[in-house]
């Protein structure tokens, strides 16, 4: 019976998640006809009804990725090659950052925590969005071989265009590895994943 | 210890773990199976390490310090942790293999009973203190003593040990290096016999004639794992041109090295020295040795060794005969299972025996050694000194004389009168507890170090990971205390310092620091064996003392090494523990080995209490019933009984060496032939062991034939027609008929979607086993533990019959009455991954499925638990979780180990052998992505990496350039276990073969 819930709990979640991803472009380019990439201005009162997780860094994908076209690889550098994406290193964003001090107050307070988590050593720990069962194994190199390097929306959404991010699909749903491998034609044997 | 026991979740982590588990960004450390507990925090490294990538291994070249053969490692690692060893195949000594010690060594860096910071004695406990307080206190007692000062040392000859010398030598004291299975009379024959203080290197895989007296050299003797090689090179059976050595075992018990054997000679204990010096007599008449020796040696005719030994005159002019003709004889001796008081003479008539066959300097090898310890002498005049007062100060390192040393030579009680005593060991022991400064060492997997097994092999250790406590490398202690003392040391900032310049002078040539690091990668520095001496063998060593008779009522006790334990280190470590015996399939607990007709003597079953008493003292351990030990013979494996060393070795038996009377002065402790008292008990132990049943019931599941059938090439089946009488039918005609196309009917109903092709674009994974070349080591079945998760669940657990190895070595025994010989079988039994599978149909939630790739696969997620498929499995090799093992079986910090690439199970799931599903899917992947196809070789499994023997091979059965695929095809001796059943076993094993007459060989397997 519980999983019985959790699993409609993880249908509406998809449901919601759809209806926001057809919701959002028409909002996003009204607001940004001059620059499409340009990422949004946001007042900090405005970050309250953002979806997903507050993280402990107010770090900005949609600035990152799509105002400045950052590859998803310079950062997630491992997920070509291995099956874990890979998390940058605070060295990777002082690289920027040791120049890159912020343009308003509210973006240098958050760069001003990098920074510190670089001076004391002390990684940043981010809260995690998307998460698999541990008997479920998803090795994302061969899915990048497969679908090409920006191949990371099919699951993730359109991350570059998230101010926060949050989970779009209900990937941590059999279902959701099943259609997209029943309609590709591939592999359907548990022990692909399961082992 | 207690509070470690206890686990925290992956939240409860202090900041150090963190480090340690730094970039855990994937399946992190999964401590429950089947569960979506998240990890809920993605913590990135602060810098990116050049070396880490999440969810590639790492692998780092080290040495083995389990023992003192220094093997080297290749050290897997993920996320900045240690999580499997593996061999290093450049490393001369091991060649990519490694032994089930060896493998353990990852339960010694994660072992909760590891001192785990500097401590004082305070009270009766210890008190945790800084090392700044450590290290002076260590410089100021030191320098108070004044030259009363005393090291003993149980750390390999290398470079440390060069530093410790130093350190003892400017505080005017001495070191003295402790191995407990030092191989004394080896080295005092050899001594007598050719002037050399030596331990040769012993070349079985050259060998065709290989003679053991009691020297145990698949398991404790020598160096065993390059040993183990070469028994299988030369042992084992490839072709008829090859040909196979022949191996005969002469002594009491029947130790792992004598189920070997294609001869077992169970002699008088004691009297093996007669035997050997028999049969040098017929050799060196039969090659002409030269008059001193021949005159030396003529008294010791076939008769009077027979009488001496208890063996017919028959048999020992066979073996006499079949030694003088082979080609490439090599005899052995001084195991410490037959270290009985004439030991040293039994060493010398080897010695001679081997001198006269010709064997020096081509089976046996002089100019390599490299002494490890000073010998039992050294150790118990140290004893004497601290006695009487004469140390003020002691300092022990990486070493457990306390434990070690039988009771007798009162070592522990002068090792107490010393004023003040320091620990620079790892793990809380008998020693340790002893000592009033703990300075715990690092673990040889966290520090930097070299070994030098024996001359010209030098084998580096690098920092695999950081520390898992706040331990501190001795050498980075000692430099510290010597400056604090102002004692004239290398002059160097740390022991990492001083390493890399000594071997940076050592390697030389225009680019030491390219050389360095190619060292670093290779493992060390490997140069080629020198040519060995000419040697004259001294006919004055030849003597021979009748062994002394067990006295009216009493018995001859062997106090025999543990394969899995060695001298007691691995008593800390449940991999071990759990691991059967490999001969009497024991676990975690000792039983007294005792013969069937001597236990009717005082009426002792299996499990009951005997309690066997000498004027040294007593030990009380149940019986297990033992063919395999000549009447009238005791034996009882080391290593157990001890009074510290952690959770795990608590209230595990008791120490046999505790009733051996050893002398003060004694030049070596003898193991084997005390004579002791027995007294049944009221008491009863339910022995914990996994043998099942010991015959195999006319079952066919270990298979044997003759050398000569063999080199025909003749199948099991003929062999059996060969052997007279019996034929051996898989099935009879009419039950062939009733099955005729069934089977492929259930291949055709199958479906499970597209693409099911087992003979086109898919791999059908498959195995064979040599059973000519496993020696039932079990060094597969801890790689399984290993790589695969699995739980121990300890002796209360395995009494149920509820142990979890995946991979099971099986003993039976044939043979062993109506004068038939006694003959050991080994059959390593895993999953046989049934193309037919019984299991499939069962489950009522498709979690025992037949994969696309010819796998038995089984779905932990799905599994419901019904236990239909175990029920239905006709070789039992499937295993059900019973209990929340994952709860239990990693104790902080052991979780560390875990491979992050496996499921860890819960409560309520059958599970078994994969076939290492995860490194098949690995070796896909990293085809997939450099667009090319598997091939043979790509895919090893945990256990056919780490066999000795090379006696798996795993495979693609589709590719017809694959090992297993011709094994498959064309080799003569294949059969598969229980073939009757028509469920089409992946697993096909080859017959062992029996290097004897084939009237010789044993019956009962032939029925």
């Amino acid at each position: 019976m519980r999983k019985l819930v959790m699993l409609l709990g993880g249908v509406a979640t998809a449901v919601i998640a759809v209806a926001a991803v057809i919701g959002r472009p028409t909002a996003a380019t009204a607001q940004a006809k001059a620059d499409p990439n340009a990422a949004v201005k946001l007042a900090a009162a405005d970050t309250a009804n953002l979806k997903g997780p507050r993280q402990p860094v107010f770090f900005r994908h949609d600035i990152h990725a799509s105002q400045y076209k950052i590859q998803c690889q310079y950062c997630h550098y491992s997920v070509a090659v291995a099956s874990e994406p890979g998390l940058p290193s605070t060295q990777t964003c002082m690289g920027c950052h040791l120049v890159i001090g912020g343009s308003d107050e509210s973006a240098k307070a958050e760069i001003k925590k990098v920074r510190d988590s670089w001076q004391k050593k002390e990684p940043i720990q981010w809260v995690r969005i998307h998460y698999l069962a541990k008997h479920a194994h998803f090795p994302h190199q061969r899915h990048i071989k497969a679908m090409g390097p920006n191949a990371c929306a099919t699951c993730h959404g359109d991350v570059s265009r998230m101010v926060q991010v949050y989970k779009v699909n209900n990937i941590q749903n059999m279902g959701w590895c099943i259609s997209c491998h029943l309609e590709r034609k591939v592999t359907r044997d548990c022990s692909a994943c399961h082992y | 210890m207690a509070e470690n026991t206890t686990m925290t979740t992956g939240t409860g982590l202090d900041r150090r773990k963190f480090l340690t588990v730094l970039g855990a960004t994937g399946a992190g450390a999964a401590l429950t199976g089947c569960s979506t507990d998240r990890v809920a925090k993605l913590i990135p490294y602060g810098t990116q390490t050049e070396d880490q990538v999440p969810g590639i291994p790492t692998w780092y070249a080290s040495t083995c310090t389990e023992c003192s053969a220094g093997c080297g490692l290749h050290v897997k690692t993920r996320e900045g942790r240690a999580i499997k060893l593996e061999g290093n195949p450049d490393h001369p000594v091991n060649a990519g293999k490694l032994c089930h010690r060896g493998q353990a060594g990852l339960q010694g860096l994660y072992n909760p009973a590891r001192i785990k910071g500097p401590m004082k004695k305070s009270g009766a406990g210890f008190a945790e203190i800084t090392w700044d307080e450590g290290i002076k206190l260590l410089a100021d007692q030191v320098k108070a003593a004044g030259g009363a000062f005393a090291v003993v040392s149980g750390g390999p000859r290398g470079t440390f040990e060069q530093l410790l010398r130093a350190f003892a030598q400017q505080a005017g004291g001495s070191v003295t290096k402790y191995e407990p299975f030092d191989h004394e009379p080896v080295r005092l024959a050899h001594q007598a016999v050719f002037g050399r203080d030596e331990v040769p290197v012993v070349d079985f895989a050259k060998a065709n004639y290989i003679l053991s007296f009691g020297a145990d050299f698949l398991e404790t003797w020598g160096s065993p794992l390059e040993q183990q090689r070469g028994f299988a090179a030369s042992h084992g059976f490839d072709d008829a041109a090859k040909g196979m050595a022949k191996h005969v075992y002469v002594g009491p018990r029947l130790s792992l090295t004598a189920a070997n054997a294609d001869e077992w000679l169970s002699t008088t204990p004691g009297a093996e020295a007669a035997v050997a010096l028999a049969v040098a007599r017929h050799v060196a008449e039969a090659k002409g040795a030269d008059a001193g020796i021949r005159s030396a040696l003529a008294t010791y005719t076939a008769e009077w060794a027979a009488k001496e030994s208890g063996l017919t005159a028959k048999q020992v002019d066979e073996v006499a005969e079949g030694f003088a003709k082979a080609k490439a004889p090599v005899a052995v001796a001084g195991g410490i299972g037959a270290q009985y008081a004439n030991a040293v003479e039994l060493c010398s008539a080897v010695a001679v025996l081997n001198a006269v066959a010709g064997a020096i300097g081509t089976t046996v090898r002089f100019g390599q050694d490299a002494v490890q310890g000073d010998g039992a002498a050294a150790i118990l005049a140290l004893g004497a000194k601290m006695a009487s007062g004469g140390v003020k100060v002691a300092l022990v390192h990486e070493a457990n004389p306390v434990y070690a040393l039988p009771k007798s030579t009162g070592f522990a009680a002068a090792f107490a009168k010393v004023p003040f005593k320091v620990y620079t060991g790892q793990f809380m022991d008998e020693t340790a507890a002893a000592c009033d400064l703990l300075l715990p060492n690092h673990h040889a997997l966290e520090r930097w170090d070299d070994v030098e097994p024996r001359a010209g092999v030098q084998g580096l250790l690098q920092p695999v990971m950081e520390p898992v406590f706040k331990t501190r490398h001795t050498g980075d202690v000692l430099l510290a205390a010597g400056k604090a003392a102002g004692y004239a040391l290398p002059d160097a900032a740390d022991f990492h310092a001083h390493l890399e310049k000594t071997w940076k002078a050592r390697l030389g040539g225009g680019d030491p620091e390219g050389a360095w690091r190619e060292a670093l990668a290779k493992g060390g520095r490997y140069a080629a064996a020198p040519a060995s001496p000419a040697l004259r063998a001294n006919p004055a060593a030849i003597k021979y003392t009748a062994p002394a008779k067990a006295a009216e009522g009493e018995y001859v006790l062997l106090a025999t090494p543990s394969s899995l334990l060695h001298d007691g280190r691995g008593t800390n470590k449940p991999w071990l523990l759990e691991n059967p015996d490999p001969v009497t399939k024991m676990t975690w607990r000792p039983a007294i080995e005792v013969h069937p007709d001597t236990a009717k003597l005082f009426d002792a079953r299996n499990g009951e209490i005997i309690r066997v008493e000498t004027a040294a003292g007593a030990i009380e351990a149940p019986v297990v019933l033992y063919p395999g030990i000549a009447p009238g013979v005791l034996s009882m494996p080391l290593g157990w009984g001890h009074t510290a060393y952690g959770e795990f070795a608590k209230d595990r038996g008791a120490n046999a060496t505790d009733v051996l009377a050893v002398a003060k002065d004694a030049k070596f402790v003898a193991y084997a032939g005390q004579s002791v008292k027995v007294i049944k008990t009221r008491g009863y132990q339910k022995l914990a062991r996994t043998e099942g049943t010991p015959r195999q019931l006319g079952r066919h599941i270990a298979e044997a034939m003759p050398a000569a059938h063999a080199a025909k090439g003749l199948s099991v089946k003929e062999s059996y027609l060969e052997l007279g009488g019996h034929t051996h039918d898989i099935n009879p005609e009419w039950e062939d008929k009733a099955i005729e196309g069934w089977y492929e009917t259930q291949k055709e109903m199958r479906v499970y979607g597209e693409g099911n092709n087992y003979a086109g674009e898919h791999p059908a994974w498959g195995m064979a086993v040599d059973l000519s070349k496993c020696t039932g080591c079990s060094s597969c079945v801890t790689a399984c533990y290993a790589e695969n998760n699995l739980p121990w669940v300890g002796e209360e657990q395995v009494l149920r019959g509820r142990e979890m190895s995946w991979m099971r070595i099986e003993r039976y025994w044939e043979g062993g009455e109506g004068g038939k010989a006694l003959e050991a079988r080994f059959v390593p039994v895993m999953c046989q991954h049934c193309e037919n599978a019984p299991c499939e149909p069962v489950c009522p939630v498709y979690a025992a499925y037949h994969t696309t790739d010819g796998l038995n696969g089984q779905v932990y997620n799905r599994c419901v638990g019904t236990r239909y498929c175990s029920n239905n499995c006709p070789y039992k090799v499937r295993y059900f979780n019973w209990r929340a093992y994952n709860r239990w079986a990693w104790p902080e910090p052991m979780q560390l180990q875990l491979n992050p690439e496996v499921t860890v199970r819960g409560r309520g799931v059958m599970e078994k052998c994969t076939f290492c599903i995860q490194r098949i899917r690995q070796a896909q992947h990293d085809a997939r992505l450099e667009d090319r196809k598997l091939k043979d070789g790509d895919v090893v499994t945990a256990c056919a990496q780490a066999c000795p023997a090379d006696a798996i091979v795993f495979g693609d059965m589709n590719d017809p350039e694959s090992r297993v695929r011709k094994i498959k095809a064309t080799n003569a001796r294949r059969y598969h276990i229980l073939e009757e059943i028509n469920v089409k076993p992946a697993v096909t094993y080859l017959a062992k073969v029996v290097n004897v007459d084939p009237a010789h060989l044993a019956e009962g397997g032939h029925a």
